[in-house]
């Protein structure tokens, strides 16, 4: 029996019949990303349904020297799907059993989740409790999960966009085996008042080392939620130039800053919305090697009514007559850029990709943005995701770098920038086909280029796609890196929990 | 996804239809979160991408299944549930539809699967058959429990006394004026477990204006045999149905109407399925009786109660033909405070002769359904499938209603059986208004409902 199948058994005495899975099918499917670079097959999944479980499975891997890889719900999508950042780790799948609700405070307005609790499935307890509270959510698929994609520093729309900003406390397993609770919750009682209310009590602040990192397995989060508004009224506008971008930027700033707009806004390219109703028309004729023409994309425009770049908004209140005056004021405002196009709500929710947005907006899980993963063919799949100053010249001049990126290795520039009062976060998509090894060899340059090009001008990357992290991390000052390790050897001294993740490890 | 598939066997249109399908899946995984045997049991198997798998390796080997094939496509409830879910909208619905019928024809399946799918497949599709194998299952009850589990769900369906009503071949005038004029499927087991049904929706049909015609000849759809993989068999009861129609279709037919939703999403299929121009004029022309209704100026009773109902989507209407919005409009429009369940997108268990067949899984399905239903505190529950009925009724106390009985009800009709000798509570709330805005053309099904058309809000805690 190798060491492996020693670890598996003893695990599966642990937790019960039933809580490892090492099937082929299994493992190929855990393994599977849409990354350039292929899958990366586990040594097996394991199944806990508690804390004391991952407990259990830490442990086991420390004396063991097993790695493993816990992965929360969802499909993470164009970050590297379930797949872990080598080969031979082990999938700890928190999503099948740890799918609990523990907690909704109505009056204080938060919840507590476990790992595999999904949007929709929050959503739906809301709404049976009364549609009091709203959350934010993704534009992505429903089931994604809520801790995976706040610790890998999400986002939505809503006010609350921040998912992990919007969280509060945590409670992790640490890669020695110690459970950690963060916030008020380090508070050595077994009341804990203030565990999901209040972040910054006593001592350091501590969650931030598990975004975006390998030093624990978070097996419960709070996150609160917003009460739901009466009204919710979205305004839509269609832009016809590239280089409006600029002008959008400038525009949309300060109604941000002000906060005189609550939510985020979604500022789309051509591409990025018509992608999600259908494949690209001029795949076939290049088998993929040259970007959609100009003439392409003007057509695309024509046929779904919308422009070269594409604002979304919503506001909140009682009613909506209380709401018009101000979408009065923001239709004045970008009134201002040449030949723009108002879309009204009632329109916009009869267009699809808009209606993704007001979906967003309203605290709806909704599928509709996933048409985008079927634009070229072969299911290959990365997101870039650096950001840019909201300055309209260095917004459009990161435009004009990566469309042209994009152009040289002929895929298609999709991109949203969703704008905050002072950072907008490029959202990329690059889909290409992943049975096309020339069109992969492709996806991985542009990709690498993009990085190395806006990294020359001082912009660094939000979240990365798993084959990327090494890449990333390498990017970082040598004292980041080092601070990091050393988290990582404090925390998890045998390197057991998601080896090389971000770069760690 | 590639695939192998020699020059032969793509001469054959089945092969050709499956491998089209088998390259659009790319492996993404959305199908899993929402397919319910994967939540279940987290069996790659037991997932849509899974079973895509199986199939392709199924179909490019040819000859006889394994058995472990079998079991797990057998397992699939084609919920289609996937479908909604798929980013890359691969066909799983024909895709499986293949595949049963695949199976069928090169699996022998041991001697009492065999009996037993016979059985079904010959009693469940014709009304008289099915009430006469009613009569002696209630006789046989008493056996129940010494009997193998799946004979013993098919006793329990004799259970409580159904009311059985065959609905002859018939033209019922519209009352007033003339609006429309529409075929209306009866259907098979539908009159034998619930006559109901049929005589709510003539009444509130005609009560709207529609001349209801039920055609001679007209009976089972074909999706029973068909969801067993009997396509000789769901192809003879689907061109039958095609002829009779056929033999009344003028120019004043408006629609097909249907008030199964499983029955819906087949008869829709119809030009798929035997690919005659007949077949596909009939797909098209056929609406849910909701879709039908939802375009009727529905005549609400003065000062109806809200009577508090938990909308269940049957999948064959949320997935199978997306249809989402008008049951939930009609409701509304008539009066009732209407509750979405939580996890909605998922099936019941009834799927056709699912719950027979998998009785297991469908068990666990049905009390999970049934959970979320009462979860919501509904004076009834309300469902466009009978199949769902029967099935989230075995495991709920609060009744369980088809919605055209509730429109029918609440526009004019009697109070249906089922809450007949009930008392209701008395509804706290003022009735929720009516659309704020005429009907809207509905919104495609992979996408949720905008925050225009989700229930008003009861009460915004004062934070508004």
């Amino acid at each position: 029996m190798s060491a492996l199948d020693t670890f598996f058994a003893e695990l599966e005495k642990q937790l019960g019949a039933g809580s490892v899975n090492r099937s082929e099918e299994t493992i190929r499917r855990y393994g599977e990303n849409t990354m350039a670079g292929g899958d990366k097959r586990p040594a097996g999944v394991v199944y806990p349904q508690s804390t004391a479980d991952v407990q259990a499975i830490v442990r086991l891997a420390n004396t063991m020297k097993v790695p493993l890889y816990p992965v929360s719900t969802g499909q993470n999508i164009g970050l590297g799907s379930r797949s872990a950042p080598r080969e031979g780790q082990v999938v700890v799948d928190c999503g099948f059993k740890m799918n609990r609700i523990l907690e909704i405070d109505e009056k204080l307005a938060f919840a507590v989740v476990e790992p595999g609790v999904s949007y929709q499935a929050l959503y739906d307890e809301l709404v049976r409790r009364g549609n009091k509270l709203m959350l934010d959510v993704t534009s992505g698929p429903p089931q994604g999960g809520m801790i995976g994609n706040a610790l890998d520093k999400g986002a939505g729309y809503t006010p609350y966009f921040d998912h992990f900003g919007f969280s509060c406390g945590l409670e992790i397993v640490l890669g020695n085996g110690e459970i950690l609770r963060t916030g008020d919750g380090a508070l050595n009682s077994q009341t804990l008042a203030n565990w999901h209310t209040s972040k910054y009590s006593f001592g350091p602040i501590l969650d931030g080392l598990f975004a975006q990192s390998n030093y624990g397995i978070v097996t419960r989060m709070g996150v609160w939620l917003l009460p739901k508004p009466p009204a919710v009224r979205s305004f839509h506008f269609a832009f016809p130039e590239d280089s409006d971008l600029e002008q959008i930027i400038e525009l949309a700033r300060p109604l941000k800053m002000s906060n005189f707009v609550p939510t985020l806004f979604r500022l789309a390219n051509d591409l990025y919305l018509c992608g999600s109703e259908g494949e690209s028309p001029e795949y076939a004729a290049s088998r993929g090697k040259k970007s959609i023409s100009d003439e392409g994309r003007r057509a695309l425009r024509e046929k779904h009514g919308l422009g070269a770049w594409n604002l979304s908004g919503a506001f909140y209140g009682p009613s909506a007559a209380a709401i018009e005056p101000m979408i009065q004021r923001v239709i004045d405002h970008f009134g201002q850029i040449k030949n723009t196009k108002y879309i009204p709500h009632e329109d916009a929710s009869q267009i699809g990709p808009l209606q993704v947005g007001i979906n967003a907006f309203s605290g709806i899980p909704s599928y509709g943005e996933l048409g985008l993963l079927k634009w070229r063919p072969g299911g290959g799949n990365l997101w870039f995701l650096p950001g840019t100053p909201m300055d309209g010249k260095i917004a459009n001049e990161f435009q004009a770098i990566c469309r042209g990126v994009y152009e040289e290795f002929g895929m298609d520039y999709m991109v949203m920038n969703v704008c905050g009062p002072r950072f907008a976060r490029g959202l990329h998509v690059m889909t290409f086909n992943r049975e096309d090894p020339d069109e992969c060899a492709r996806a991985d340059a542009c990709y690498r280029k993009m990085s190395e090009a806006v990294g020359e001008r001082g912009v660094f990357v939000g979240r990365a796609p798993v084959d990327y992290h090494d890449f990333h991390m390498a990017q970082a000052m040598p004292s980041f890196r080092d601070a990091c390790n050393g988290i990582k050897t404090a925390l998890d001294p045998h390197n057991v929990i998601a080896p090389g993740r971000y770069g760690i490890g | 996804m590639q695939t192998s598939f020699s020059p032969q066997q793509l001469a054959r249109p089945e092969i050709a239809e499956a491998d089209g399908i088998l390259r659009t899946c790319v492996h993404y995984g959305f199908c899993t979160a929402t397919c319910p045997t994967y939540v279940l049991f987290r069996d790659e198997n037991d997932s849509p991408r899974g079973r895509i798998d199986l199939i392709r390796a199924m179909l490019e080997k040819g000859g006889a299944p394994d058995a472990k094939t079998v079991h797990h496509l057998d397992r699939c409830l084609s919920c289609l549930s996937c479908v909604t879910t798929c980013a890359v909208k691969v066909d799983y619905t024909h895709l499986i539809d293949i595949a049963r019928s695949y199976i069928e024809r090169h699996f022998r399946r041991p001697l009492g699967e065999r009996m037993l799918r016979l059985l079904l497949a010959q009693t469940l599709p014709y009304p008289r058959r099915f009430i006469a194998a009613m009569k002696l299952a209630r006789l046989a009850r008493p056996l129940a429990g010494v009997m193998p589990k799946r004979l013993g769900n098919l006793l329990q369906l004799a259970e409580r006394e159904p009311r059985t009503e065959l609905v002859k071949p018939q033209v019922i005038p519209a009352e007033g004026r003339r609006r429309m004029r529409v075929l209306l499927l009866t259907g098979c087991a539908q009159q034998a477990l619930d006559a109901d049904i049929n005589a709510a929706t003539i009444r509130v049909l005609t009560r709207h204006g529609c001349e209801v015609v039920i055609a001679e000849g007209a009976g089972c759809c074909g999706a029973l045999p068909l969801h067993m993989g009997r396509e000789d068999e769901g192809r003879a009861l689907a061109r039958r149905n095609v002829a009779a129609w056929s033999r009344e279709w003028t120019d004043g037919i408006g629609a097909v109407v249907v008030n199964a939703s499983g029955c819906g999403t087949t008869v829709k299929d119809y030009g798929h399925l035997l690919g005659t121009d007949e077949a596909k004029r009939i797909g098209a022309m056929t609406r849910d009786v909701t879709e039908i209704l939802a375009d009727l100026d529905l005549q609400v009773q003065p000062d109806w109660k809200p009577y508090r109902v938990a909308y269940h989507d049957a999948c064959s209407l949320q997935h199978g033909q997306r249809v989402t919005a008008p049951p939930r409009q009609l409701l509304r429009k008539a009066g009732f405070e209407v509750i979405d369940l939580p996890e909605k997108h998922f099936c019941c268990g009834s799927a056709g002769t699912y719950n027979l067949l998998q009785p297991e899984i469908a068990q666990t399905l049905g009390q999970r359904k049934a959970a979320h239903a009462d979860s919501v505190d509904p004076d009834v529950i309300a469902a466009g499938n009978l199949g769902c009925m029967v099935q989230i009724g075995r495991y709920t106390q609060v009744p369980m209603l088809h919605t055209v009985s509730l429109i029918d009800w609440a526009t004019g009709g009697p109070m249906p059986l089922a809450l007949q000798g009930r008392t209701l509570r008395e509804p706290e709330r003022k009735p929720a208004q009516p659309e704020r805005k005429p009907a809207q053309p509905e919104p495609s099904p992979s996408i949720a409902p905008a925050s225009i058309e989700t229930p008003p809000t009861s009460n915004d805690s004062g934070f508004w």
